[in-house]
Order: C-alpha cells, then sequence, then structure tokens
C-alpha cells in the first residue's frame, strides 16, 4: 500500500475581530491507499478545519494556512496554483458535507449538479454525462434513477440526498474521498445505510476515505485507523481495534467513556468529560487538554507533550499516558459495585 | 450491486431519454404553472395586444402619427377621428396606436440594459466583496442620492443636444437623428443608469446571503470555478426576485417615459408618446374640453404598467422551484 496522502505540520489561522484563532496547529497525518482514516473530536476541535484546509477551502481572509506540508499524488497542493488545485478538488479528491439538505442547490435539477462535474472534470458532453449520472444514482441505490434525474432536490428526503452528494463525489473516480460528518443530520437507520453505502464503494472503487465524526461508534465497523483531534492537535493516533482495547491518551478515554453501552449490566450513569475545550484565541502553553485531565501532573501545564509512539502504530500526546484498558475496567468495577 | 462494467466510466454510453423532451416537459410545467394565475394572463394578454398594436401600427391606424389637417383641428369623437383631433388637426386615435411603439420600445430596452448592469455589478459587488463591492456600491449610493425622475431629467436634459449635435456632423447618421432616434436613446441611457443601482443592491444582497450557504462550498469542494458559481449556482437562486424587479421596473419604465416626455424632456413631438400627448392637451387651451385627450393616454400607461406588474408576479409563483408540486 503506497502512501496517498501525507499532511506535514500543518497550521491555521483565522483572524478575527478578537484576535487570532488558532484553530489547527501542527497537524501531521498520512492515508495510504485504499485506507480508512477515522477523525474523531468534540466540536471546534479542528476537524472540518483541517480537511478544508486540505482541500484548500478555507475563506481566506480570514482564514490562513500559515504553516505545513500536504502531499498527494507527488504534489504539495498547498504550493500548486488556483487552477491545478481545481483540477485536485472532485476530480482526484472528493468531499461530502454534513447537512445533505443544504448541500444540494435547490434551484437546479439533480441532472445539472451531477453533470456539471462530469463536463468539467472529464470532458464529457452533455449526453455522456447524462447517460453516466443515471449510472452514478443507480450505483449510489436511487431507485428508478431515469426518472428522478431530472428532480430537484426538495424532491429527495435527507437520506437520498446525500446519495446524491455520494454519487456527485464519486462521478470522476477520485482517490480520495472526505466525508465531513456525512450522516450527522440523518436518522439512525438511514446513517447505517450510507456507512455501508460509502464501504462498498471503497471496495470497488479501491479509494481511501477519510470520515470526520464525533460518533466513536460508528468508526469501528469503517475506519482501519482513527485520529483523535483536541484544540486543533492530535493526541492520539492508532489502529482501530487498539484504540478501543486500549486507549492511552486521557481525552479518548474520556470519549470511551463516555458512549453507552448496550453490553452493560447494570445501568450507570455515563461519564462526562468535565468543562469545556480551551479558548483557540488564548491558546494554552503546555497540554491542551491539562485543565480537564485527571491525570494531569505538573509537567502538563508546562510543556506541550509531543505524540509519541506508545506501541506498534500507536501514539500518542500525553506526558502520563495511562494504560486506558485498565483504567476503564477499574471504572466499570467501582460503577458496577456502587450500583449494587 | 453493479457490475465493473457499470462502473467504469464509458463515454459512448447510449442515451436514454433526450434531452429535449426533457426541456420541452419542463416548459410545459412552466406554461401550465403560469396559467394558475388568471391575473398573468390577463396581464400578458394586455401587453401583447400593445405589441401587436404597435408593430402593425402603420396598417391599424388610421392616419399618419404626424399628418396634420388644418381643416379638422380641436375636433370632438366622431366616425372620422374616434378620439377626435388636437390643436393641428392630427387624429388622435392614430397617434395613441403609433405611440404604443415608443413605450414598448423604450421601456423594455431601458428596463433589460438596467437590469443587466445591475445584475452583474450584484454579483461581482456580493461575490468578490472587497474593493469591487466598495467601488459598486458606493457607485450606486452617489446615483441613489439623487431623485430617481430628477437625475433622469438631468441626463437626459444634458446629454440629448450634445449628443444629437454631435452626431449630426455625421452624414450617413444626420437624417436618424432627424427622426429622433437620439432622443430614444437618450431616454433609454438615461432610465437604465437611474434603474441598475437598486436592482444592484438587490442582487448583491441576495448573493451575501447565498455564497454562504453549504452548496457553495460543495460546489467548490468539486472544483467548480469561481467565475462558473457565481453563474450557474448563485445567480439561478437569486433570479425569483430579479425576475420581480424585472417586471416592476418595466411598468415603472413606462410610467418613467411618460413622465419624461411630459415634462418635454424625453420624446418630442412630431414622434409620438403617451406622456408628450397628454402634456399636449394639458397645455392648450380649449373649448368645450376635451378630457378624454387626457384620459386615453392615461390609461393606456396604467393597463401597460399594471399588465407588466401581473406577469411579474405571475412569473414569480411559475419560476420558483419551491412551489412545485409534481
Amino acid at each position: 500500500m503506497g502512501r496517498l496522502l501525507e499532511v506535514k505540520n500543518l497550521e491555521t489561522r483565522f483572524h478575527t475581530q478578537d484576535g487570532t484563532v488558532h484553530a489547527v496547529n501542527g497537524v501531521s497525518f498520512y492515508v495510504d491507499e485504499g485506507e480508512t482514516l477515522g477523525v474523531v473530536g468534540e466540536s471546534g476541535s479542528g476537524k472540518s478545519v483541517t480537511m478544508l484546509s486540505v482541500m484548500r477551502l478555507i475563506p481566506q481572509p480570514p482564514g490562513e494556512i500559515t504553516n505545513g506540508e500536504v502531499w498527494f499524488e507527488g504534489r504539495d497542493l498547498l504550493k500548486i496554483d488556483k487552477e491545478e488545485m481545481r483540477e485536485v478538488r472532485g476530480n482526484r479528491i472528493a468531499m461530502i458535507f454534513q447537512d445533505p439538505m443544504t448541500s444540494l442547490n435547490p434551484v437546479l435539477t439533480i441532472e445539472r449538479q451531477i453533470t456539471e462535474v462530469l463536463e468539467l472534470h472529464l470532458g464529457m458532453n452533455h449526453q455522456q454525462a447524462r447517460a453516466r449520472a443515471i449510472e452514478l444514482l443507480k450505483m449510489v441505490g436511487i431507485p428508478a434513477a431515469e426518472e428522478r434525474i431530472d428532480s430537484y432536490p426538495h424532491q429527495f428526503s435527507g437520506g437520498m440526498r446525500q446519495r446524491v452528494m455520494i454519487a456527485m463525489g464519486l462521478a470522476c473516480h477520485p482517490r480520495l474521498l472526505i466525508a465531513d460528518e456525512p450522516t450527522t443530520a440523518l436518522d439512525v437507520t438511514i446513517q447505517a445505510q450510507i456507512v455501508e453505502l460509502v464501504k462498498r464503494l471503497r471496495d470497488e472503487i479501491g479509494m481511501s476515505v477519510i470520515w470526520i465524526t464525533h460518533d466513536l461508534a460508528l468508526l469501528a465497523g469503517l475506519a482501519d485507523r482513527i485520529i483523535v483531534m483536541y484544540a486543533g492537535q492530535i493526541v492520539e493516533s492508532s489502529p482501530v481495534h487498539e484504540l478501543y482495547k486500549n486507549p492511552r491518551h486521557p481525552y479518548t478515554i474520556g470519549l470511551l467513556q463516555s458512549i453507552p453501552r448496550l453490553d452493560e449490566k447494570q445501568r450507570e450513569r455515563l461519564q462526562a468529560i468535565e468543562g469545556l475545550p480551551p479558548d483557540l484565541i488564548d491558546y494554552p502553553t503546555g497540554c491542551p487538554f491539562a485543565p480537564r485531565c485527571r491525570f494531569a501532573i505538573e509537567k502538563c501545564w508546562e510543556v506541550d507533550p509531543p505524540l509519541e509512539e506508545v506501541s506498534k502504530g500507536h501514539y500518542s500526546a500525553c506526558w502520563v499516558k495511562p494504560e486506558g484498558a485498565e483504567i476503564m475496567h477499574q471504572w466499570h468495577a467501582s460503577n458496577t459495585e456502587e450500583s449494587q | 450491486m453493479p457490475t465493473p462494467e457499470q462502473l467504469a466510466i464509458d463515454r459512448r454510453a447510449p442515451l436514454r431519454v433526450s434531452v429535449w423532451q426533457v426541456r420541452w416537459r419542463r416548459f410545459t410545467d412552466f406554461t401550465r404553472r403560469y396559467a394558475r394565475n388568471r391575473m398573468a394572463v390577463i396581464g400578458l394578454l394586455i401587453v401583447l395586444t400593445w405589441v401587436v398594436v404597435g408593430l402593425f401600427a402603420p396598417w391599424i391606424a388610421p392616419y399618419g402619427y404626424d399628418k396634420t389637417n388644418y381643416n379638422a383641428a380641436n375636433q370632438p369623437p366622431s366616425f372620422a377621428h374616434p378620439l377626435g383631433t388636437d390643436a393641428l388637426g392630427r387624429d388622435q386615435f392614430s397617434r395613441m396606436i403609433w405611440a404604443a411603439r415608443t413605450a414598448l420600445i423604450v421601456a423594455p430596452t431601458a428596463t433589460v440594459v438596467g437590469v443587466v448592469l445591475g445584475v452583474f455589478f450584484g454579483l461581482l459587488a456580493g461575490y468578490f466583496g472587497g474593493w469591487i463591492d466598495e467601488i459598486v456600491m458606493r457607485l450606486s449610493d452617489v446615483l441613489f442620492a439623487f431623485p430617481g425622475l430628477l437625475f433622469a431629467l438631468l441626463l437626459a436634459a444634458t446629454l440629448q443636444p450634445r449628443l444629437a449635435a454631435w452626431l449630426s456632423q455625421f452624414e450617413r447618421i444626420k437624417p436618424w437623428v432627424r427622426a429622433g432616434y437620439v432622443e430614444f436613446f437618450v431616454v433609454v441611457i438615461a432610465l437604465s443608469l437611474v434603474g441598475w443601482p437598486g436592482l444592484a443592491r438587490l442582487v448583491r444582497g441576495q448573493v451575501l446571503s447565498l455564497r454562504e450557504q453549504q452548496f457553495v462550498e460543495a460546489a467548490r469542494a468539486l472544483g467548480v470555478s469561481p467565475w462558473r458559481i457565481m453563474w450557474q449556482h448563485i445567480f439561478p437562486n437569486a433570479l425569483p426576485p430579479v425576475i420581480v424587479a424585472l417586471s416592476m421596473s418595466m411598468g415603472s419604465a413606462v410610467v418613467a417615459e411618460a413622465s419624461l416626455s411630459f415634462l418635454g424632456i424625453g420624446i418630442t413631438p412630431p414622434t409620438p408618446s403617451w406622456g408628450a400627448m397628454i402634456y399636449n392637451e394639458f397645455a392648450s387651451w380649449r373649448s368645450p374640453s376635451a378630457p378624454w385627450l387626457l384620459w386615453a393616454p392615461g390609461l393606456a400607461v396604467a393597463a401597460l404598467t399594471f399588465a407588466f406588474n401581473f406577469i411579474g408576479d405571475g412569473l414569480n409563483e411559475a419560476l420558483n422551484p419551491q412551489d412545485r408540486l409534481t
């Protein structure tokens, strides 16, 4: 498996009236070919901004990518000119967004919106593009695609619209699909269908997927590797099963403890992470998670811990590196005792 | 489960439904929705009637618009002259008919030029923002500072003689100047210059909210160029209010042209204009009085103005995809 995308030391800032927002702070990660990378973190942790920076879709001003490299197919995407970047977007890297209700243009037919990409990147004429668009709609499971293609977005349900978005994203057979919380606005059964659809298409087309979400449970059956983001940094990066089995960053442990589990025998209170994420304008020195951390030691307040390998392929940015498995076991044990 | 063949990009894939079939269906859909609004249909009929009258004026009108007959001056309505004659013995009914030409040339041209300018600058200002926005909006502020009709009046009054004098030096163009075409040109320029800032603001406001929509970001993520996003994705969304404004300003352009002509600045006799006719009858003393000479052109202006507004409403309903029940 070759490297498809490699992001090095990415930094994105937003210059606002209240000051500079440190949205992404030295993020480095990679995606291999055919691999699915899950990106987890709470709202405002920089997941979306990181991916928008990769796509160079940050509005400038107020945004600015102040540092970093984005290597994709032998080029640094941050260095190529605008026209070249437009060729990459939609063609080599596609992106689908959170809310399918607003991601489609309400006054253009589905046909117009899908054929546009095909005409733009593959130089098809309108007839070819239309025929191809119908195939794409069938591929993503839209029934009666020949008739539905001339509909307007408001004639589709949310799940169907997300399928259309996926069809648009996959129209040119991109190497990489960036899915920015694509199921958040959908109900649970539709969510599962969309996840299954992306998995199937990923395997058929052989593309890589970056799946942004705040739902750790959803990634278990989907991702190969997961990175956890907090305050614009990657705090933990691990193969998927290792992360669930043995989380090493206190934030990840907190996240896992806050997922309700059906296999618990006893009813118990969910453990929430106390406090709020740091102010990204007045960025703290030291570990950004320290104020909320149960394990914080003095060093945490002074020096920001680097991402270090704790076991093969498993990285964590923490001075303490508590054994997550042990803690969670203990915690569950104590909770069960209390409730008995 | 699609087969690998289905997934492969086949550039020679056969077409199942013809594009023209789809377009035809969309057109019939549109006419059906438009026809649901009865006033809009009536408005369209009124405008079409005037268009036909204007087009075939030489055949419909019993007399020429500049045909004077001093033996039949100041006549009341009769079979020979359904609306009587003026002080120069010109048949008023014929002049009414010829004047439809003037109204239907000046008002739509001025409006279309104004709307094109307004949409173009509004889109630019709204989408790109920054210094482009500043320039366009300050310019429109300056134009807004004058009352519309006064500004048009100033423009027409200062522009018209100069332009006419300048164009008269070219032998080829001279007869055109004599025939009064410069007046048309000047009135169109004056009205469109007054009209565009309002439209630019309307469009800019629309664009400002539309450009933040997620579908614009989605289009950017698909590699669509800014220019294309502006025209293909944002412009159609801003269209319904533009269409309403278009029809409304058609109506007000008819009134504005009549007003300019009434004030003696726009179209001047012998070229017939409803506004100039009203002025003519208004200015000359006559006994017994002839109120129909005011009413007839006045009613014509009113009918055309209302008709354009009704059409605007009908178009708005028919074009708005949210209302479609298909």
